[in-house]
C-alpha cells in the first residue's frame, strides 16, 4: 500500500516534472516556441525522465535488494538462543517472523515476536529510507534537468536516444529467451550425459527411466534409449499428418478454386477455429470419446486396440493441425499466378485437370514447407498425447497399440518430482533438447523451402 | 502521447504494486503417496472450510518422492507433511536426519487393502500369493534353480487359471503401493519356496534381491497410480490386472473388480477386520520443526485424527479409508495431538 | 499414340465426335468427383469440430444445475457435540455430518444396517455440512429445532438424477446400489429433489468432491497470469517491433535477432516450461505454482506472436505517410509515436489479442512449473499458487470420479467462451478500424 503510494507520488512528481519543463522551456523564449531548438514537449519529456527514472530505479533496487537485507538484518538481530541454529532451521524462524509480522499469526515465542516487530519496524525504516532518497533523487533530477533547460537545448535528440536505448534493450528480450532456453537445456542435459552415455540416450532400444530411489529398493534397471520415444513420436505425427495433409489440403483447394466467396467468408473462420481451441481440450476429447470409440470399433472388428492407442492421439491431433495444413496451402494456392491457371484452360483442361497438373505442381514447394511447419507442431504437441498416449515405451509400428512419445516423457518424469540429481529428471532436459533441436531444423528447412518458392514467382 | 504516457505509467504502477505484494508462506504443504492424497486432500479441504488458516497445498508425489521432498531439509522451501502408504524405512529416517530433520511425527491413519483388480466383464479369478509371485518375479525357481521367468500365461503357473497372457498394470518404485506389495506379497511367496528360504539362510541380500526384482519383459507394466487411464486400460483389456489400493477400486467399483487373493475377496470388512492378507497402514508425517512456524499444523493434525474424519462414520471412510480398531484410533490421535516424535 | 488413335480410327466405326464426347463425359465426371471430394473434405474438417464441440457441450451442459435434497435438520446439540454451548469457536467445529446422516436416517426409518446406513449417509454431499454452520454460527437460537433444508446432494446423485449413469435397479456395474436408486426415487416421490442454478461452479475453488468443485480459482489464477503477461510482452512486443520495423539498421545483429524471433514462434511451448522450471524457480527461486511464474513463461510464448502481428501492422502502413510526416520537420521517433503506431494500433492490438487467447488456452509448460498442484483457496496475490483454467481441466479430467467428466466439460466450455470472447473482440477490433491503403 505504502508502496502504492510511493509510487503515485512518485508519477505525480514526473508529470509535473514534465509540465513544469514544458513551461519552463517556453518561458526561456518567451512564449515563441519557434526559438526552440526542440519542441516544449519534448523539454518536459526530458525533465519528466530525469525526475522519474532514477527515482524508479531506486525503487526497483528496493524491491530486489529488500528481502535479502531485511533477512540478514532481522537474523543478527536475532537473541543468541536462535541465532546459534542451522541456516536451515533460521530460514523457518524468519517465515514465521514473518508470518507474525504480517499474516496476524501469533508468535510461538516472546523472541520471535520481539524480532517480529523489529522486523516490521526496520521494514519501516528501510522503506522511509527508500522514499525519501526516492523523492529526493526525484525532486533534484527535476531541479537540476528544469535548470538546463535554454534554448539551444537539443531536448528531442536526448529523448529519442533515451528511447532507442529502451527500444534496443527491448529486442534482446528474444535473444535472451533463446540463449536462456539453450543454456537450461544444454546444462541440465551434459549433467544428464554424466549419468548416461550420449550413444546409448540416442541409438538405446529401452526406455525405462522408474530407477529405484533408495538404496534398499530394487527398481527397473533404469534404461534411457531414447528410439522407442523418437518412434512413437513420428508415429503419431505421422498418423496425425495422414489425417491432416489430405483433409487440409483438398479444403484448401476446395476453398480457393472452387467455394463461392459467401461459403469461403464463413467456413474459413470456422476450420480456423479448429487451430484456436486448447490443445488440453483436444487431449480431454481423445481420452473420453475417440479412444473409446476407436477400441470398440476394433474390438467389434475383432482387433485388440489398446485403450491409449497411437491412433486415437493421432487422429486427434491430425484434427487439430488441418487449419495449419489448408491455410498455409490456401495462401501457396492462392500466390500461383492467375496467367498459369489461364493458360491451362486456354489449352481446353477442365478446372480439375488445372488443379492438379498445374497449380498443384506449381504449389507443391510451399505446401511441403507447410506440411513440414504442421510435422513440427505434431512433433512438439504436449497436451493430447500426455492425455491420450500411453505410457509404455513400445518400440512397435501398429498403431492400435500404445506408444509414448518425447513430450509426454517430458511431462511425466518432471511432474511432482523435482530433485535435479537425478538422471530421470535430468533426461527430461535432455529430451527437451533433441526436440529443440528437431522442431527447430524441420522450421529451418520448411521456411527455407517456402522462401525459395516465393522468390520463383514474386 | 500523453494518454499513452498515462497508460504506461498506470502499468507501471500495477506491475509495482503486484510485486511488492510481501510474501511468506503462511499455508501447510503436503506432498507424497498418491493413495494417501484422496484422504488428505479432504482433510485439506474441511480444514480450509473452517476459515481460522488457509487450506493446505497437497501434491502427489508418490510416497518416496514425498520422503525425498520431505527430508530434503527444513525451512519454508521444504514440506511440512509427507503422505505415505508405507511406514517410512530406516534409509530415509537417516537421509532427514542428515538435512536436519530430526522431529518426525508419525501418524497412521488407517489401513487400505492392496488389490489385484480386474475389468467387471472379467471372469473372476482367485490367486495366492505365491502364484502372484511366480507371475511377477523376475526370476523364480524352476526344479531347485533360480531361472529367468518363463511364464507367458496363467495357467503355465496353475491349470486352474485361465489360459490368458500375464499383463499386469503396476506401481513404479516412486510408490508406496509398490513397496508394500512387495513386502506383503512377494516377500511373503518368496519364503515359501524352499530355494528361496535356503537362500535367505546363506545370504540375506541376495534373497531380497530375489524377491524385490519384478520382471521387465513387459509382463509388468509400470504404470502411474489412481490414474483414470488403468481404469480405461482395464476396461478395454480383460485380460489385463492393476495393482492399486482399495480406495481406488471402491471409487471405480461400477467398471472394476478384486481378485480374491488367498480366499479372501478385498471388501471393506475384510480389509477391515484383517482377513484380506495384502493390507496395510497408511501414514503421514509430520516435521515437528515446522510446528508453530507454519501457522496450522497443529490443528490440521487435530482435524485429521478427529473422529467426525478418521472415524467409522467420518468423511475418510465415505472416500475408502479403512478406519483403525477404536482403541488404536485413540492411541494415535492422543500420540497425534501431543506431538510425539519417532523414535528409532 | 497417333497411331492407335488412327488403327482405332480405321477399325472403329465410332466417330470422333461420340470418342470425344465419352471422354469429355468422363472428364466432367472427375471434376465433379474432385469437386465432391473437396467439399467433402471440408465437410468432414467441420464434422469433425461439431462431434468435439457436441460432446463437449452434451456432457457439460448439465453441470450448471445441481442437484439438491431436502432434509428435515435437526440441530441436536448432543449429536453436534457441544451440549448446549454457543460460543461461535465451538460452533464452528462441531460435528455437523453426524446431524446431517441423523436427520437421513430418520428419514427412512427402515434402514438399520450400519452398512445401508453409510451408503444413506453418502447420499448428501459431505460438503453439506458447511450451510448448517454457517446457519447456526448465524443465529445459535436455532439449536435443538428442526428446520427442513435443502441440502447439496452427493455428486453420485447428482449424476443419477441428470441422467448420466443409468437408473435401472439390478443392473451389475451401477454406480449407485439398488438400495440408494430406491430412496433416490423415493424421494422424487416425496418432492425432495431438485435442481438449481449451480452458484459454486462459479464462486468455490477445487474440490475433491465434484458437487462442490468450483472454476473460480482458476478464473482468478487465469486473470493474474494473463495480467502479468500483458504487462510484459505488450510494451516489449511492441518496442521490438517499432525497433526492428523502423529503427533498425540492417546488419548481422537484426538478422540475428530476426531469425530469433522467427524460431522461437516455432519451439514447442513444452520447452519453455523446462526455461521457466530451470531459470525461473531454479535459478532466480521464485514461488512454485504462482501465477506471476505462469504469466512470465507465457508472455515468453506469446512474444514472438505479438511481435510479428505487430511487424505485420506496422508494414501495412504506407511508406507515404511517413514521408510526409517526415517531410514536415518530425524527427523518426514523432513519426513512429505519432503516426505510424496510432494507425498501426488496432492490427497490433488484435494481434495481442489472439496471443493472450493463445496464452489462455496454454497448458503443458505450466505443468512444468508446478501448478498441477491440488488448490482451493482462491489466489489472493500472484504471488499464492494458484490453478488456471486449462490447467483445471487437466486436472479434473484426471479424476476418477465420475462427475468430473461433466465438470471438465463446463470448465471447458467456460474456457471456450473467453476464448470465443477475446476472439471475437479481436474480430470486431479489425472490423471497426481496419484501414485499406
Amino acid at each position: 500500500m505504502q508502496l502504492l503510494i510511493l509510487t503515485i507520488v512518485l508519477l505525480a512528481l514526473t508529470a509535473f516534472g514534465f509540465s513544469s519543463g514544458r513551461r519552463r522551456a517556453l518561458s526561456v523564449v518567451e512564449g515563441n516556441p519557434r526559438l526552440l531548438h526542440s519542441l516544449p514537449n519534448h523539454h518536459g519529456y526530458l525533465v519528466a525522465l530525469w525526475c522519474g527514472i532514477p527515482a524508479l530505479l531506486i525503487v526497483i533496487g528496493w524491491l530486489a535488494f529488500e528481502p535479502s537485507l531485511l533477512h540478514a538484518l532481522v537474523i543478527s538481530a536475532l537473541p543468541p538462543e536462535l541465532a546459534e541454529m542451522s541456516d536451515e532451521r533460521l530460514s523457518l524462524v524468519y517465515n514465521e517472523v514473518r508470518n507474525v509480522a504480517l499474516n496476524g499469526q501469533t508468535a510461538s515465542s516472546d523472541a520471535v515476536a520481539e524480532a517480529s516487530r523489529h522486523y516490521l519496524s526496520l521494514r519501516q525504516t528501510l522503506f522511509g529510507a527508500t522514499a525519501v532518497a526516492a523523492l529526493v533523487l526525484a525532486v533534484a533530477g527535476l531541479a537540476w534537468a528544469r535548470a538546463r533547460i535554454h534554448r539551444d537545448l537539443r531536448a528531442r535528440n536526448r529523448v529519442e536516444q533515451i528511447v532507442t536505448i529502451f527500444l534496443v534493450m527491448a529486442s534482446t528480450v528474444a535473444i535472451f529467451t533463446t540463449i536462456g532456453i539453450v543454456l537450461s537445456l544444454l546444462f541440465e542435459s551434459l549433467r544428464f550425459f554424466h549419468f548416461v552415455p550420449v550413444t546409448e540416450f540416442l541409438f538405446g532400444t529401452a526406455w525405462s527411466p522408474q530407477m529405484a530411489i533408495r538404496s534398499d529398493q530394487v527398481g527397473s534397471s533404469g534404461a534411457f534409449g531414447a528410439v522407442p520415444l523418437f518412434a512413437g513420436t513420428m508415429l503419431i505425427a505421422g498418423i496425425a499428418l495422414l489425417v491432416a495433409v489430405p483433409l487440409g489440403l483438398l479444403s484448401a483447394i476446395y476453398m480457393s478454386e472452387y467455394a463461392l466467396p459467401r461459403f469461403r467468408s464463413v467456413v474459413k473462420p470456422l476450420l480456423e477455429i479448429l487451430a484456436g481451441i486448447p490443445t488440453v481440450v483436444y487431449g480431454f476429447f481423445a481420452a473420453l470419446t475417440v479412444a473409446p470409440f476407436i477400441r470398440d470399433l476394433g474390438t467389434s472388428l475383432g482387433l485388440t486396440v489398446a485403450s491409449e492407442s497411437a491412433l486415437a492421439a493421432g487422429l486427434v491431433m491430425g484434427i487439430m493441425i488441418i487449419p495449419f495444413v489448408s491455410s498455409l496451402s490456401d495462401d501457396v494456392i492462392s500466390a500461383v499466378p492467375q496467367s498459369l491457371r489461364e493458360g491451362a484452360y486456354g489449352l481446353g483442361a477442365t478446372k480439375s485437370e488445372t488443379i492438379k497438373q498445374v497449380v498443384i505442381p506449381a504449389a507443391l514447394p510451399g505446401i511441403v514447407g507447410g506440411v513440414l511447419l504442421a510435422a513440427s507442431r505434431a512433433i512438439g504437441e504436449t497436451m493430447i498425447v500426455v492425455m491420450a498416449a500411453g505410457l509404455a515405451a513400445n518400440l512397435t509400428a501398429n498403431p492400435l497399440e500404445a506408444v509414448t512419445t518425447v513430450t509426454t516423457q517430458i511431462v511425466t518424469l518432471l511432474v511432482g518430482d523435482q530433485e535435479f540429481d537425478s538422471p530421470k529428471t535430468l533426461a527430461a532436459f535432455a529430451l527437451g533438447l533433441a526436440l529443440f533441436t528437431i522442431t527447430l531444423a524441420l522450421n529451418a528447412v520448411a521456411l527455407h523451402i517456402v522462401n525459395k518458392y516465393r522468390e520463383k514467382y514474386d | 502521447m500523453l494518454r499513452k504516457t498515462m497508460a504506461v505509467a498506470a502499468l507501471a504502477v500495477a506491475s509495482i504494486a503486484i510485486v511488492g505484494t510481501a510474501h511468506a508462506r503462511d499455508q501447510i504443504r503436503v506432498v507424497g503417496s498418491s493413495t494417501v492424497y484422496p484422504f488428505t486432500t479432504a482433510v485439506a479441504e474441511q480444514f480450509g472450510k473452517t476459515g481460522k488458516f488457509k487450506t493446505p497445498v497437497v501434491e502427489s508425489t508418490g510416497t518416496g518422492g514425498g520422503f525425498k521432498l520431505f527430508c530434503a531439509g527444513v525451512g519454508p522451501d521444504h514440506p511440512d507433511v509427507s503422505d505415505a502408504s508405507r511406514a517410512i524405512k530406516a534409509s530415509e529416517i537417516e537421509t532427514c536426519a542428515k538435512n536436519g530433520v530430526s522431529d518426525i511425527v508419525e501418524v497412521k491413519i488407517g489401513y487400505d487393502g492392496i488389490v489385484l483388480a480386474a475389468a467387471k466383464r472379467a471372469s473372476h479369478i482367485d490367486v495366492t500369493r505365491k502364484q502372484l509371485f511366480l507371475a511377477l518375479a523376475k526370476e523364480v525357481p524352476v526344479d531347485g534353480k533360480l531361472v529367468e521367468n518363463p511364464y507367458v500365461t496363467w495357467n503355465q503357473i496353475d491349470p486352474k487359471l485361465p489360459a490368458n497372457k500375464i499383463e499386469v498394470l503396476g506401481p513404479p518404485p516412486t510408490s508406496g503401493t509398490r513397496d508394500a506389495f512387495i513386502e506383503l506379497v512377494l516377500e511373503h511367496a518368496a519364503e515359501s519356496f524352499p530355494e528361496l528360504k535356503e537362500l535367505k539362510k546363506t545370504d540375506e541380500k541376495a534373497f531380497k534381491k530375489a524377491y524385490s526384482s519384478i520382471r521387465e519383459d513387459g509382463a509388468y507394466i509400470e504404470a502411474g497410480e489412481n490414474d483414470n487411464l488403468i481404469v480405461q486400460k482395464l476396461d478395454a483389456n480383460p485380460n489385463a490386472f492393476g495393482i492399486f489400493g482399495y480406495s481406488f477400486l471402491e471409487q471405480n467399483e461400477d467398471k472394476l473388480q478384486g481378485s480374491k487373493v488367498d480366499g479372501v475377496a478385498p471388501t471393506f470388512d475384510d480389509i477391515a477386520g484383517g482377513k484380506y492378507p495384502v493390507s496395510r497402514p497408511l501414514y503421514i508425517y509430520v516435521k515437528k520443526a515446522h510446528v508453530g512456524q507454519i501457522p496450522g499444523i497443529k490443528e490440521f493434525l487435530v482435524e485429521y485424527s478427529s473422529e467426525k474424519s478418521w472415524g467409522k462414520t467420518g468423511y475418510l471412510a465415505d472416500k475408502g479409508l479403512i478406519p483403525l480398531a477404536d482403541g488404536e484410533r485413540k492411541e494415535w490421535a492422543t500420540k497425534a495431538t501431543s506431538l510425539e516424535t519417532l523414535k528409532k | 499414340m497417333t497411331e492407335t488413335t488412327q488403327m482405332a480410327r480405321l477399325g472403329a466405326v465410332r466417330p470422333t465426335a461420340e470418342i470425344v464426347a465419352a471422354r469429355l463425359k468422363r472428364r466432367h465426371n472427375a471434376e465433379r468427383r474432385f469437386r465432391a471430394v473437396g467439399l467433402g473434405a471440408v465437410l468432414l474438417a467441420l464434422g469433425f469440430l461439431g462431434v468435439l464441440l457436441f460432446t463437449i457441450v452434451g456432457n457439460g451442459i448439465t453441470a450448471f444445475v445441481q442437484t439438491y435434497v431436502r432434509v428435515d435438520v435437526t440441530f441436536d446439540a448432543t449429536l453436534l457435540g457441544i451440549e448446549g454451548d454457543t460460543n461461535p469457536d465451538v460452533l464452528a467445529s462441531a460435528n455437523y455430518p453426524a446431524v446431517i446422516k441423523q436427520s437421513l436416517y430418520r428419514a427412512f426409518p427402515e434402514v438399520k444396517s450400519r452398512g445401508e446406513q453409510r451408503q444413506l449417509g453418502a447420499m448428501v454431499s459431505s460438503g453439506a455440512d458447511i450451510d448448517l454452520r454457517k446457519m447456526l454460527v448465524a443465529d445459535p437460537s436455532l439449536l435443538g429445532q428442526t428446520r427442513s433444508l435443502w441440502l447439496l446432494a452427493d455428486d453420485d446423485i447428482d449424476m443419477a438424477v441428470k441422467g448420466h449413469i443409468p437408473r435401472k435397479p439390478g443392473v451389475s456395474g451401477n454406480r449407485l446400489s439398488d438400495n440408494e436408486l430406491h430412496w433416490l426415487s423415493e424421494l422424487e416421490s416425496r418432492g425432495a429433489i431438485k435442481t438449481r442454478f449451480n452458484t459454486l461452479l462459479w464462486t468455490s475453488g477445487d474440490s475433491r468432491e465434484p458437487e462442490l468443485a468450483g472454476l473460480w480459482g482458476a478464473v482468478v489464477g487465469s486473470i493474474y497470469s494473463l495480467v502479468i503477461t500483458l504487462l510484459v510482452s505488450f510494451p516489449l512486443g511492441v518496442a521490438t517491433s517499432v525497433y526492428l520495423e523502423e529503427f533498425a539498421p540492417k546488419n548481422r545483429w537484426t538478422d540475428l535477432i530476426e531469425v530469433n524471433i522467427n524460431n522461437l514462434a516455432a519451439v514447442p511451448s513444452v520447452v519453455f516450461g523446462l526455461l521457466g522450471l530451470a531459470v525461473f524457480l531454479n535459478i532466480f527461486g521464485m514461488p512454485r505454482s504462482a501465477p506471476l511464474v505462469g504469466g512470465l513463461v507465457l508472455a515468453l510464448i506469446c512474444l514472438p506472436t505479438i511481435i510479428i502481428a505487430a511487424r505485420a501492422a506496422m508494414k501495412a502502413v504506407p511508406p507515404s505517410i511517413r514521408e510526409a510526416a517526415a517531410g514536415l520537420g518530425a524527427s523518426k521517433l514523432q513519426v513512429v509515436t505519432d503516426h505510424v503506431l496510432p494507425l498501426s494500433m488496432p492490427g497490433i492490438l488484435t494481434g495481442t489479442i489472439l496471443g493472450m487467447a493463445h496464452a489462455l488456452g496454454e497448458t503443458a509448460p505450466l505443468l512444468m512449473i508446478g501448478m498441477v498442484a491440488f488448490i482451493v483457496d482462491i489466489p489472493a496475490t500472484p504471488l499464492d499458487p494458484s490453478a488456471v483454467l486449462p490447467v483445471q481441466v487437466y486436472l479434473w479430467a484426471d479424476s476418477p470420479e465420475r462427475a468430473f467428466v461433466e465438470r471438465t466439460s463446463a470448465a471447458i466450455m467456460v474456457l471456450l467462451m473467453f476464448l470465443a470472447l477475446m476472439n471475437l473482440s479481436a474480430i470486431l477490433l479489425r472490423k471497426k478500424f481496419e484501414r485499406r491503403w
